[in-house]
């Protein structure tokens, strides 16, 4: 073995405990990237099976060919193919059998009264399709649907709402059906596609409830008869199909889905949580490098000792590094195998949440092994390759002097070099956000304020210990002192330590401001737009639900307490051959109940051939009012429709505007997005409001609410969302305490003697173990603060670059309450994170500290 | 208060005993001393290495703990106080000067000497320690840091911490043994006049029979044994007394 793994390894079992801390960064941020890349892969490869399964029985599918999408949504809108097709392709030699699939949404009411899903995955309903093998969906107990009426609902959908066979309930199509559950189904052998929801009814009801027009399908699935492959199928289909139409193979059809889920669903839930353990291995960096850095320094004289016997410079680097790549590879391999863990106990947790989950093996590919390893490994390294040359740079000499702790870092090249990339990143920050508006520049801005700060450090600590630990010395008296004296002692260890939970801190606060301004744009635009009263809405938040009932207006609007009644409806078209979402509305209500703007030209006489389009929108297609544009729909249909006014205001009202009776002979399922209302004169909210709940009851019963109400709900998964986050970011910070806490130790263990002196001299251990945990207070306020500060600035620029670089407006706003408590949690962790060392200090021995040499 | 001879005695020990280890490695440390120190004096523990002189001085000042028989700092018996209380006792009633590292390095020269005023939370006597300071001579140095000041001054510093308080006792474990000679014989001396002067009393261990001749009284240990006691000590009698010592063992 040579010298420099020998004195390694023989340090390393000396000192075990002092790279604990460093185990468990590692530990922790290699076994939370190991989790996410291993469930990743394994979700990724269920869904695989789970539509393979599923479709395995449909040799071709038979489709619109052109899908309408629009800006945001990637599965986009087929025009229907007619039912009659199923006869000739029943027809076409090698075709075993054909069947018409009709798709739209549907919501079940469960036992309680309240929707099934539809807050994400999508609620569907169809016909339930005879051929058993053409049929994703397997009946798993009672019947098929023979009568109208009847249907098959999936089991998981069946068992959060505590329905049963034989239970009489509603579906919302968004107009309420009453149906009876005679059967329940299985997809792919599961309880379900993941969490959505599935109703299955006879053709007739389909037909009658969720299309337009009787007579046509969203597509057609066809089963190959014996020995003919699905790519013969394919061939012998195609050639009988109208234009328009198309014949894609099964196994197609099955990739678009697995695909459409992995880029809705996985690739946003693994990004998501690979940036999250970036962040905490981010943190983990300062952790490690601040313990090696530590234990350099007391090694100081170890080293020195080493060079004076002729040790080169290079066999004292190598032994910290050897002993930085020991710590890397255990931590890292033990990382892996907690991340399997990780994984494996997702799996098991996931169908306790009702959450289908194909059992199976995990999918533990190469990438998922080799890149945590890779990256735990050179994070551990890259944090101790600095330390490790300031140990070889140790003078033979140093041996002879007493041990000298590291206490440089406010140099005056420190300080003149963070102001400098301080000023950079502020400069190009603000030109990026109020000069010429682009999220580049911000991102740029953003990722130099950061450096600005790591390296300004530990200028900032010196100045703001002191000014923190201010009245420390009035309320804690000496103790209070010596903490803030022992916080000052090295403003960069102070530092480094304070910059990771810093940066823990900073994302927290910056979620915490973006998601409070999200709030307060959602609110503004719903005050500054909406001028109803109440309004009915389905969930803004994911695809799910069946919206209203489009007669649901009309309904209300007939109230003697109601002025207007509007609903809003969705639909798709070309314009001018892009993808655009239309407001299918009555104009006129409209603009009694939303505030547009400034209008040009008139809503009045849209009729069937004109349109309102936002400002921002006719800008872009060089659009104004009295031009024509070209409207493809869904059915394929071309019109020529006129600009007949251009509004200012695109929240809530969209981007198009066109009259139901435009969009009637184009329209798929019928549903409104949401109903606004306004009542008449001295007629109260509440009165008003329990008016028109009772006529929403008998269509589905959606929610009524106030102007107040509709803009939280509309904020309602920004909670969600930010719940997620902070769950998340709870690794990063516990790393960052850890690092505290580490530091701490080791600096006791470098204060042996002070202490034992200090406890002779008369200071009790709770004077000791306060004095320790202020110390630890101190450094974790010093990190909160600057933490709050650069996340609120860095909230701020994210708000105004999105602000600048969208249409709609985006306000800013701070919560002080959500702020104020997340400074409290930061000092509270640091006071914990002190607890530990406090003991330990607390539980020296006197004599035995004054003789430490 | 005019007798030498009075009874009272600042710290004193009875029949004590200190075993270190167990069964083999079993080490009498003290082996049933019995020593009062009188108050008002300045009394020096002499004997070679290993006598148990450290151990004596850190068990009557009640860093340590005795296996058998007892302790007194003034009339309080040591054994049976908890930790809270033997540090109370430490901080209001004793003085410590120890061999090296006797300053806390973030805390100025002033408040290193009212350190155990700090702990206790009072304000201390501010004529005696302004008369402190100035018998100490380290005026000018009050704001300094202890790593600005040499090895002799950081001495003086702990003197005065040690007397702060005006402490029933001062213990002085080898107070000179890092010091050069010129250095020491300031700290001996200051240590002489605290006693003579405001009439204290300091304990010191120390293996220098220059030393020594400062005390008042030296009392002298061989293997955890009291083997003698000398009034008026000079560095040649007690030079004499301990090579006595090396012929008898």
């Amino acid at each position: 073995m040579n010298a420099a793994v020998r004195l390694s390894v023989s340090s390393l079992r000396a000192h075990k405990r002092r790279f604990a801390g460093t185990f468990l960064a590692v530990f922790l941020g290699v076994a939370f990237l190991t989790g996410t890349l291993v469930m990743g892969d394994t979700l990724r490869a269920s869904f695989d099976s789970m539509f393979g399964n599923a479709t395995s029985g449909t040799g071709a599918v038979v489709r619109g060919a052109d899908a309408i999408t629009t800006p945001g949504e990637s599965q986009g809108v087929r025009q229907p193919v007619d039912t009659a097709l199923v006869n000739t392709l029943q027809q076409v030699p090698g075709v075993a059998a054909a069947a018409p699939d009709i798709e739209g949404a549907g919501q079940l009411v469960g036992k309680n009264g309240k929707p099934i899903g539809g807050k994400g995955p999508p609620t569907l309903a169809g016909n339930w399709i005879t051929d058993a093998k053409l049929n994703p969906y397997q009946l798993a107990e009672g019947r098929a649907p023979q009568k109208s009426g009847e249907v098959v609902v999936n089991r998981g959908a069946a068992e959060k709402g505590n329905l049963k066979i034989g239970d009489t309930t509603t579906l919302r199509t968004p107009d309420p059906v009453k149906v009876t559950i005679v059967g329940l189904a299985t997809f792919g052998g599961e309880d379900g596609m993941a969490q959505v929801t599935f109703t299955g009814m006879t053709r007739a009801d389909a037909e009658k409830y969720l299309t337009a027009r009787p007579g046509e399908a969203s597509s057609i699935k066809v089963r190959a008869g014996p020995g003919v492959s699905e790519k013969e199928l394919v061939g012998r289909l195609t050639p009988v199909l109208p234009k328009g139409v198309e014949a894609i193979t099964g196994q197609a059809t099955a990739q678009e889905n697995t695909d459409m889920i992995s880029s809705q669903f996985l690739t946003i839930f693994t990004t998501f949580l690979l940036v999250f353990s970036g962040i905490a291995l981010l943190v983990a960096t300062f952790s490690i490098h601040n313990t090696f850095a530590i234990v350099v320094a007391q090694r100081t004289r170890e080293n020195a000792l080493l060079r004076a016997l002729g040790a080169s410079r290079r066999q004292v680097t190598a032994t910290t590094l050897v002993e930085a790549t020991a710590v890397a590879v255990t931590a890292s391999s033990a990382g892996l195998a907690g991340g399997i863990g990780i994984a494996a106990g997702l799996q098991a947790l996931f169908p306790a949440i009702g959450f289908p989950f194909p059992d199976g093996n995990l999918v533990i590919s190469a990438l998922s092994m080799a890149l945590p390893l890779a990256v735990g490994i050179v994070v551990c390294l890259g944090s101790a390759l600095m330390p490790a040359a300031r140990a070889g740079r140790t003078a033979p000499l140093a041996a002879l002097r007493e041990t000298a702790v590291d206490t440089s870092g406010a140099s005056r090249a420190r300080a003149v070099t963070g102001l400098g990339v301080a000023a950079l990143a502020v400069a190009t920050t603000l030109s990026g956000v109020l000069v010429s508006p682009s999220i580049g520049m911000a991102a740029l801005g953003t990722v130099l304020a950061l450096v600005a700060f790591v390296v300004l450090g530990p200028v900032a600590a010196t100045t703001a210990v002191r000014i923190l630990g201010g009245p420390l010395h009035k309320f804690r008296g000496v103790t209070g002192g010596l903490a803030r004296r022992n916080a000052l002692r090295s403003p960069k260890r102070t530092a480094a330590t304070a910059s990771a939970l810093m940066i823990g801190v900073a994302v927290v606060s910056l979620f915490t401001v973006f998601g409070a301004s999200l709030k307060a744009t959602m609110d503004q635009t719903v005050s500054r737009s909406f001028a109803g009263d109440v309004a009915v809405s389905t969930p803004s938040f994911g695809a799910g639900g069946s919206g209203l009932s489009p007669r649901l207006a009309g309904a209300v609007q007939q109230l003697p307490e109601v002025d207007t009644a509007v609903g809003l409806g969705r639909g798709v078209a070309k314009v001018d051959g892009r993808g655009r979402a239309l407001t299918v509305t009555d104009p006129v209500a409209l603009q009694r109940t939303f505030d547009l703007g400034k209008v040009d030209g008139s809503l009045r006489d849209l009729g069937t051939d004109g349109l309102a389009l936002t400002r921002a929108e006719a800008g872009k297609q060089h659009l104004t009012t009295g031009d024509s544009a070209q409207l493809t729909f869904t059915d394929g249909q071309k019109r020529t429709f006129t600009v007949r006014a251009v509004y200012g205001r695109s929240e809530l009202a969209g981007d198009y505007v066109i009259t139901r009776a435009a969009w009637a002979p184009h329209r798929t399922q019928d549903a409104d997005t949401l109903l606004a209302v306004t009542f008449k004169h001295g007629v109260s909210t509440d009165a008003g409001k329990a008016a028109v709940q009772k006529v929403a009851d008998r269509y589905g019963s959606p929610e009524v609410q106030t102007r107040s109400e509709y803009a939280q709900s509309s904020a309602g998964g920004i909670d969600m969302m930010l719940t997620l986050v902070y769950a998340l970011l709870a690794l990063a910070v516990l790393i960052a305490l850890l690092g505290i806490a580490n530091t701490l130790t080791l600096a006791i263990h470098e204060r042996t003697r002070e202490l034992g002196l200090l406890r002779a001299v008369g200071q009790t251990r709770p004077q000791l173990r306060a004095m320790v945990r202020w110390e630890s207070v101190l450094v974790a306020a010093f990190g909160t603060i600057g933490g709050l500060g650069l996340g609120a600035f860095l909230g701020w620029v994210l708000v105004k670059a999105s602000d600048g670089a969208g249409d709609s407006a985006f306000a800013f706003a701070i919560p002080p309450v959500q702020l104020a408590v997340v400074a409290l949690v930061g000092l509270t962790a640091g006071a914990l994170a002190g607890l530990r060392p406090a003991r330990r200090a607390a539980r020296l021995d006197v004599l035995r500290a004054i003789a430490t040499e | 208060m005019t007798t030498t001879t009075a009874v009272r005695t600042a710290a004193r020990v009875v029949d004590a005993v200190k075993v270190y280890g167990r069964g083999d490695t079993e080490v009498r440390a003290l082996d049933g001393v019995s020593v009062g120190f009188p108050a008002g004096r300045l009394t020096a523990i002499m004997g070679p290495s290993g006598s148990g002189k450290s151990t004596l001085l850190h068990c009557a000042a009640g860093l340590d703990t005795l296996t058998s028989g007892a302790a007194y700092i003034g009339d309080t018996a040591l054994d049976g106080l908890d930790d809270r209380r033997l540090t109370l006792l430490r901080r209001d009633r004793v003085g410590f000067v120890f061999q090296a590292f006797n300053l806390v390095p973030t805390l100025s020269v002033a408040e290193n000497i009212t350190l155990p005023l700090d702990l206790a939370g009072g304000n201390g006597d501010p004529e005696w320690l302004d008369a402190l300071i100035d018998v100490v001579g380290l005026r000018d140095r009050l704001h300094h840091r202890p790593s600005e000041l040499s090895g002799g001054q950081q001495q003086r510093v702990a003197v005065a911490r040690a007397f702060a308080g005006r402490p029933d006792v001062v213990f002085a474990d080898e107070p000179t043994g890092n010091l050069d000679s010129r250095s020491g014989e300031e700290v001996l001396g200051l240590l002489g006049r605290a006693v003579r002067q405001t009439s204290r009393t300091v304990v010191m261990v120390t293996h220098d029979p220059v030393a020594a001749a400062h005390a008042d009284e030296v009392v002298f240990l061989a293997d955890g044994r009291l083997v003698d006691r000398m009034e008026s000590p000079t560095a040649d009698k007690v030079l004499d007394r301990m090579k006595a010592f090396e012929v008898s063992s």
